[in-house]
């Protein structure tokens, strides 16, 4: 049975992937930190909202990582770690936004609460927010690394979610182009007028 | 290379003007100072830093605007309300510029709102910003306060396309009674400054600029962005800095073009050491714009490049 998903990581960030094989992910929040590479991946997380969604996505399409480790510093306004925090204590509600969250716009735009359950269900955090002793880290990752089965469950794999195009109803020329040309700017159309 | 049909406003923040159709006015540059990692600052809590280069850094800006006619703004950022009061206190002393307060922390900027209302410096700040969270209290403390300016951020945490972003601000969301515009002028915002809102490349980057020409076309307000928060947040031309840091620095500054080319009136250029690199390009776009737009009978302020540069 396949534990991770194929092009694993998922997304793209300020982070970079170890042993894909490791119980533990490390995430260093507002810090830089050189990967160990028994970590499953490793890097920062600075935003309440995309970044922490980039944490779920690469968690949940990776069922052998059943821990997250959070270290690092704190972002600052945006509160990452206390953010993820609270995603994982509390989850989304229905509008996405992140309960208990004390970021400045938390909210997962593009994650379906089930995923967001699933992630609940599939790690435990080890907050230890403001460490960045790169010792006692690696410490961590060493107890950890290899220390639980995966999650009894697929991977969860995301497709590029794209927008549906809607043709306007009507079209107006709100912007002049030339004598004959105009510009339609709420469906982006450039046409010519008789 | 075009015009709008609906009038546009042109907002007069203490003397700076921002707004109108392509080539009117010259595009308003805002740098940000004492942002995070900004190696002049010694204690973002409290609001220390190197008095002597925040100073030649605000001047500098204020050189390059004095030489390309782009007017300028200083965009302060803040942890805390003490470290805002301190950087208020300097910028103010320094530079007749107007200036944006910034926080990610909401007291602090609400904090700051009411202490540029104390100090009478109401009338040159801009709040930055009104955003898809405020809440009942932020809105009470601009209503109470001096400002009358102020960023609104349609960036939709809910929805973050084009429609959602517009919805925002016309609107507002299902948890919100109205859309953003209304709110900020219920708390007596005279200048509006619509901000789209950046998302990081990968994540919608794009869609800021088909919303500058939304917004101009249906509400005829100023409308610009931090546009270089895409390519600086772009993973791949991070890891170019590592070797070559002028790729990323072209980048970073080249993306101001894109927001003027799309009917920009205000660029956050992000750090302030760029200043002396950001003016002259969008002086450049300027001039390129205002030819492009000669035929409209679209007039060049006096303070345009076009009538200092060539």
């Amino acid at each position: 049975m396949y534990t991770v998903s194929e092009k694993w990581p998922v997304t793209k960030g300020d982070f970079s992937a170890g042993n894909p094989k490791s119980c533990i992910a490390v995430v260093t929040l507002a810090s830089s930190m050189p990967l160990f590479e028994k970590a499953a991946i490793w890097g920062s997380c600075k935003t309440e909202n995309l970044g922490a969604e980039k944490v779920v996505m690469n968690v949940v399409s990776n069922c052998n990582i059943r821990y997250i480790l959070l270290c690092g510093s704190e972002s600052r306004g945006h509160l990452a770690g206390q953010t993820l925090k609270a995603l994982y204590e509390n989850g989304i509600d229905e509008d996405g936004r992140i309960l208990g969250s004390e970021g400045a716009i938390p909210f997962i735009e593009n994650l379906e609460i089930e995923t967001i359950e699933r992630f609940r269900q599939q790690v435990e955090l080890i907050d230890r927010t403001g460490l960045t002793d790169i010792e006692e880290i690696y410490s961590i990752v060493d107890n950890y690394h290899d220390s639980e089965k995966p999650f009894e469950a697929s991977p969860i794999s995301f497709k590029k979610a794209v927008r549906k195009y809607q043709p306007p109803e009507s079209i107006g020329a709100d912007i002049l182009i030339s004598e004959k040309v105009v510009m339609d700017a709420f469906s982006g159309f450039i046409y010519e007028i008789a | 290379m075009f015009r709008f049909q609906k009038e546009q406003k042109i907002a007069n923040i203490a003397g700076v003007k921002i707004g109108g159709n392509p080539g009117e006015l010259p595009t308003a540059l805002a740098g940000t100072i004492f942002y995070e990692g900004h190696d002049i600052v010694e204690d973002a809590n409290e609001g220390l830093f190197d008095r002597k280069i925040a100073e030649d850094l605000l001047n500098s800006q204020r050189a390059s605007s004095d030489e390309t006619g782009n007017p300028c703004l200083v965009h302060i950022f803040g942890d805390t309300e003490q470290a805002l009061r301190n950087y208020i206190d300097f910028v103010s002393e320094i530079t007749d510029s107007p200036f944006l307060i910034d926080s990610p922390d909401p007291l602090a900027r609400m904090a700051a709102a009411e202490y540029v209302s104390e100090i009478g410096l109401g009338d040159r700040a801009v709040y930055n910003s009104i955003n898809m969270t405020i809440g009942e209290k932020e809105r009470k403390v601009l209503k109470d306060s001096d400002i009358d300016s102020s960023i609104v951020l349609g960036f939709n945490a809910m929805d973050s396309g084009f429609k959602g972003r517009m919805q925002l601000l016309e609107s507002g969301t299902s948890s919100m009674d109205k859309g953003l515009i209304d709110i900020a002028l219920e708390c007596g915002m005279c200048n509006i400054l619509i901000d789209p809102g950046i998302t990081p490349m990968g994540n919608g980057s794009g869609v800021s600029l088909r919303i500058t020409l939304a917004a101009k076309a249906k509400w005829g307000l100023p409308v610009g962005s931090g546009i270089h928060n895409a390519p600086s947040s772009w993973e791949w031309l991070r890891d170019k800095k590592k070797h070559d840091p002028l790729v990323f620095k072209m980048c970073d500054i080249a993306s101001a073009v894109m927001q003027q080319a799309a009917a920009g009136n205000f660029v956050l250029y992000g750090p302030i050491e760029n200043a002396p690199y950001i003016f002259p390009v969008a002086a450049m776009s300027d001039i390129m714009i205002y030819e492009s737009a000669e035929e409209f009978e679209i007039e060049p302020a006096s303070s345009h490049p076009f009538n200092r540069l060539v």
